[in-house]
């Protein structure tokens, strides 16, 4: 019991008593709970503490909590409303000029919510994996192609790199295999993403399983795991764990369920296998060092270091690989998951990187948003300040009756937040209302309603609103209080003259606004430009089909009763699609010094193909059947492979595949000119060309005639029909998939262009808002003047003067600006548009025009105005 | 009722006050309540009420010494003023009168 005293009341709790407390309570009210908290002591520690916090939260009374800021004195509260009332009367008075400022800045912030719409879901991608993950990735260098950065690596590596590194915890590999039909009980679906992966894989990866022990889901052959979409396809509900799946009679027992992968993964996938089941037959994959066709990903302990990691990388190489020159061809990097999304664009063979988007887009994007947003502001502080006039008297009657500058300040900061709060409400008006199109446009599922109620989200909104509010309110507030009182009752209006401020702002917004239009004209024609750019080979009107299962056994039967048919005008087939990174092979070639080894791109066709896709030959001739080397032996390079192989006439050379014995090369039949098989990012790689009917061709090419496409789609699906039972038909267009190699590029360009016209639109009202302001300042001069005899003419050039010069001004800082800008994002396209000085002349007639167009009607309204009326009153 | 308006919980404060004469302050009021009525008081439901009477005039209120315990915060001593009185003596009254106004068969409960 001596203790007792010794025993503090919880300090924080004093203080916050004595920060809310009335002063004229505070000393008995605290002496009443210490002596309440000594008695209490007594009894228990921890309840007298627990009933002290009882005690002072229920101090927190109307009578005994003292007044804080705002309400302390009745008349604030009544200021406060007054304020509100002469801000509403007026919006209302001002119909006009109320609508350009809050219609601006509500588009303002319209776009800035959209972007952040888009920003937050790209940077959403592989957010739920909790552990430190990298995938490995490898800088290929071999002779007679280019290098390049690949998401691909070899089978043996991940097994190999776990040993040789103590850093990596985990690995797991991923292999896809396309679509696969699958079979239960005479019901055949194919389904899409389908892909192996070993067993490590959930405990890498956090994608949640609904059924079945992540730790052993993947780990005998012919283990599946299936997704709740594909669980409920066939089955009709999820718990499916031990039911199985007829595969070309391999029995697949489902082991486990997951949910569906969700969209911002950069994995996806419906159905994985274990890698048991696909290496039976290959005894050295997890050993192999040569072909590189998986991912493999690393899960990393926290201490890692990356740098150190990867010095020792070609030593590991060398020695894993039992090959001492392996490092010359090959080299391998950690890329971390974060980035897979949206730093990957320099990777190539990237096949499984799902809505893969260039991350420097998102920053432009965010960077846009906040200038759209920045000229609205400036909108916002142009007319207030220019409009201050007409609130002169107010604040003159104000100052009189005793009101300071800093409650003048704060009444028009208080008016501005209400304008913002009011933009706030129609935007999300208006992104409700465009969403959908927007969707549309870019492809994108985004929903306002979705991210509104989050309180997070809602918060931001919420101070974001107060913020700009007090920045656009700022400099008009400062200049609005600061009117002398004496001249503004006396009726000097001196706040009228021309202000180099409001000039500023008006030259900072046309810049942008003019800025944007470049933008938009360069990125469009860059588009037309690889739309229209002859690739070198005709993509119009091809039919591509997919060959699965006996579809490729019967190709040769369909591609003869598909000739026959009058709506076809070709047919050939072929290993990989173009319009992709066609896959690089080695290869060998015969020069004087002896064979030597290189890997150019590679594709196996069927004969026509040259035809069909209408591809020119420069020398030498095409497959032929009557040639019966033609199969594995003849081999057609483009000119960039002739021009690397080093042969004056290259036809006849001695080359063939690289596992080819040296003294059995084939050789080369022909040369094609350089056809963009890539997407026009890409320069033209090396390229060979061979037919081997004996591989399987994987998809198949058919020429339609153009005039009746709906009949030869249909004689296409009969023909398949006919021959093929197992795989349904699937097939696309050519063009189209040509169009998705420029999709992210389309996005931007939709995007871009949307802002432009949204910032010339904002900069326009507010210059429609500022012309009529300065032709109402100068309407007496325009009275007296045409009373003279001025001409209409020259009265329009004198009034329309100053905005030109504005307009020039703009020109000129925009123009070198966006002039470097878009020279760099020109650089990532090999193929590309030179930018033309015309562009930019040609957007500064257009501002200039629209800029003229919008104070035209103020102009024209003044000139052409009876001067009676302005010279009536004095 | 007129000026003199008290609530229940308050005329309950006001007669306990009356009760410790020179030794009611916030601590001993509070104590006495719960023992003499068997009802928990809090803090600031009684601060409450101890205000408001002030502010109506009912009572006034003084400060003691300093002392070692209480950390050394003085006392704030309350006493009934004279209209707090009458305050009272009104609430007696008024209820008084209710009284004698029931007819006595309002309470014969026999045939119920």
């Amino acid at each position: 019991m001596s203790d007792i005293p010794s025993i503090e009341p919880p300090r924080l709790l004093i203080r916050f008593l004595r920060w809310f407390c009335h002063p004229d309570l505070i000393e008995d009210v605290e002496g009443d709970l210490l002596e309440l908290f000594d008695h209490r002591v007594q009894k228990s520690i921890r309840n007298a503490k627990l009933l002290m916090y009882r005690d002072v939260l229920q101090l927190l009374r109307p009578d005994i909590v003292k007044n804080i800021g705002l309400f302390n004195s009745k008349n604030n509260t009544a200021m406060i409303y007054n304020y509100l009332k002469s801000a509403w009367r007026n919006l209302i008075k001002y119909k006009g000029f109320s609508a350009i400022n809050i219609f601006s800045l509500s588009i303002g912030i319209a776009a800035c919510l959209v972007i952040y719409l888009f920003v937050k879901d790209e940077s959403s991608f592989d957010k739920i994996h909790q552990k430190n993950i990298y995938r490995l990735c490898e800088i290929q260098s071999f002779p007679g192609t280019k290098v390049q950065n690949v998401a691909l690596s070899t089978s043996g590596m991940g097994p190999t790199m776990i040993d040789y590194f103590p850093e990596i915890r985990q690995y797991t590999r991923f292999w896809s295999m396309g679509s696969v039909l699958l079979e239960k009980g005479g019901r055949k679906i194919t389904v899409e993403n389908v892909a192996s992966a070993d067993t490590s894989f959930f405990e890498v990866f956090d994608y949640p399983l609904l059924h079945g022990d992540r730790e052993s889901v993947l780990d005998k052959a012919g283990d599946i795991v299936v997704s709740e979409k594909v669980a409920n396809l066939f089955f009709d509900r999820t718990n499916v764990v031990g039911e199985f799946f007829e595969v070309d009679g391999l029995k697949l027992i489902i082991r486990g369920v997951m949910k569906d992968v969700p969209e911002n993964s950069h994995l996806q996938f419906s159905v994985l296998l274990s890698i048991p089941t696909r290496i039976e037959s290959m005894t050295d994959f997890n050993t192999q060092f040569g072909n590189n066709f998986l991912i493999t990903y690393f899960v990393l302990n926290d201490q890692a270091d990356i740098g150190a990691m990867s010095e020792q990388f070609p030593a590991y190489l060398r020695k894993a690989s039992g090959n001492e020159e392996y490092t010359d061809r090959m080299q391998i990097f950690l890329q971390p998951l974060e980035e897979v999304h949206l730093a990957s664009m320099d990777i190539e063979h990237d096949y499984l990187n799902h809505r893969k988007f260039n991350g420097v887009y998102i920053k432009v994007f965010a960077l846009v948003g906040l200038f759209i947003l920045i000229i609205a502001s400036v909108n916002f502080m142009n007319l207030t300040t220019a409009r201050s006039g007409s609130r002169a008297k107010e604040i003159g009657v104000r100052k009189a009756i005793g009101a300071i500058k800093k409650q003048l300040f704060s009444q028009f900061i208080i008016e501005s937040i209400l304008l913002s709060f009011i933009a706030l409400l129609v935007a999300l008006l208006f992104t409700y209302l465009f969403i959908p199109l927007l969707n549309n446009a870019i492809d994108r599922q985004f929903s306002l309603l979705s991210v509104l109620f989050d309180w997070q989200v809602l918060t931001w909104v919420l101070v974001g609103t107060v913020t700009l509010g007090v920045i656009a309110g700022l400099y008009p507030s400062i200049h609005l209080s600061s009117f002398n009182t004496v001249k503004i009752l006396k009726g000097v209006r001196a706040m009228d003259k021309k202000s180099m401020f409001r000039s500023t702002l008006v030259v900072f917004q046309f810049s942008l606004a003019l800025g944007m239009i470049v933008c938009t004209i360069i990125v469009v024609q860059q588009l037309n430009f690889m739309r229209n750019t002859d690739i070198g080979f005709n993509q119009d009107h091809v039919l591509l089909v997919e060959l699965n299962g006996s579809a490729q056994a019967k190709y040769d039967e369909i591609k003869d009763v598909l000739k026959r048919k009058s709506n076809v005008l070709g047919v050939t087939a072929s290993g990989q699609r173009l319009g992709n990174n066609l896959h690089q092979y080695g290869f060998k070639k015969q020069g004087p010094e002896g064979v030597s080894s290189f890997s150019p791109s590679h594709i196996y066709v069927d004969y026509d193909f040259l035809s069909v896709y209408d591809i020119q030959l420069k020398d030498g001739r095409t497959f032929d059947k009557s040639h019966a080397t033609d199969e594995g032996l003849s081999f057609i390079i483009n000119e960039s492979a002739a021009k690397d192989l080093g042969y004056e006439n290259p036809i006849g050379a001695k080359v063939g595949h690289g596992w080819y014995p040296d003294d059995s090369l084939g050789s080369v039949i022909g040369v094609t000119k350089d056809f963009n098989f890539n997407s026009l990012h890409h320069k033209v790689n090396t390229l060979f060309i061979s037919l081997h009917k004996d591989w399987g061709y994987s998809e198949m090419s058919v020429k339609l005639n153009g005039k009746d496409l709906k009949q030869g789609i249909k004689d296409v699906e009969e023909v398949y029909a006919q021959f093929v039972s197992d795989y349904p038909i699937k097939y696309q267009f050519m063009d189209k998939h040509m169009e998705e190699l420029y999709k992210s590029d389309q996005q931007l360009s939709s995007v871009i262009s949307i802002i432009a016209i949204l910032s010339i639109f904002i900069g326009c009202m507010g210059l429609f808002g500022l012309a009529s302001l300065a032709v109402q300042r100068r309407i007496k001069e325009v009275g007296i003047r045409k009373v003279m005899g001025a001409s209409s003419l020259g009265m329009i050039t004198l009034l329309s003067k100053d905005f030109m010069w504005m307009i020039f001004i703009s020109f000129m800082i925009a123009s070198p600006v966006t002039y470097l800008l878009m020279s760099g994002w020109l650089e990532g396209f090999a193929f590309r548009v030179d930018i033309n000085p015309i562009v930019f002349i040609l957007a500064g007639f257009v501002s200039l025009v629209i800029a003229l167009l919008t104070i035209g009607y103020h102009v024209l309204k003044a000139v052409s105005a009876n001067p009676i009326k302005a010279l009536k009153y004095e | 009722m007129g000026k003199y308006s008290i609530g229940e919980f308050e005329e309950i404060v006001m007669l306990t006050i009356a009760i410790l004469y020179d030794n009611a302050y916030g601590i001993t009021i509070k104590e006495e309540i719960e023992k003499r009525m068997d009802r928990k008081v809090s803090v600031g439901a009684m601060r409450t009420a101890l205000k408001r009477l002030e502010n109506k005039g009912f009572l006034k209120s003084n400060f003691g010494e300093a002392t070692a315990v209480r950390g050394g915060k003085r006392k704030r001593y309350f006493r009934i003023t004279e209209s707090g009185k009458q305050a009272l003596d009104q609430v007696m009254e008024t209820r008084k009168q209710l009284w004698e106004a029931i007819p006595s068969i309002s309470f014969d409960f026999k045939f119920i």
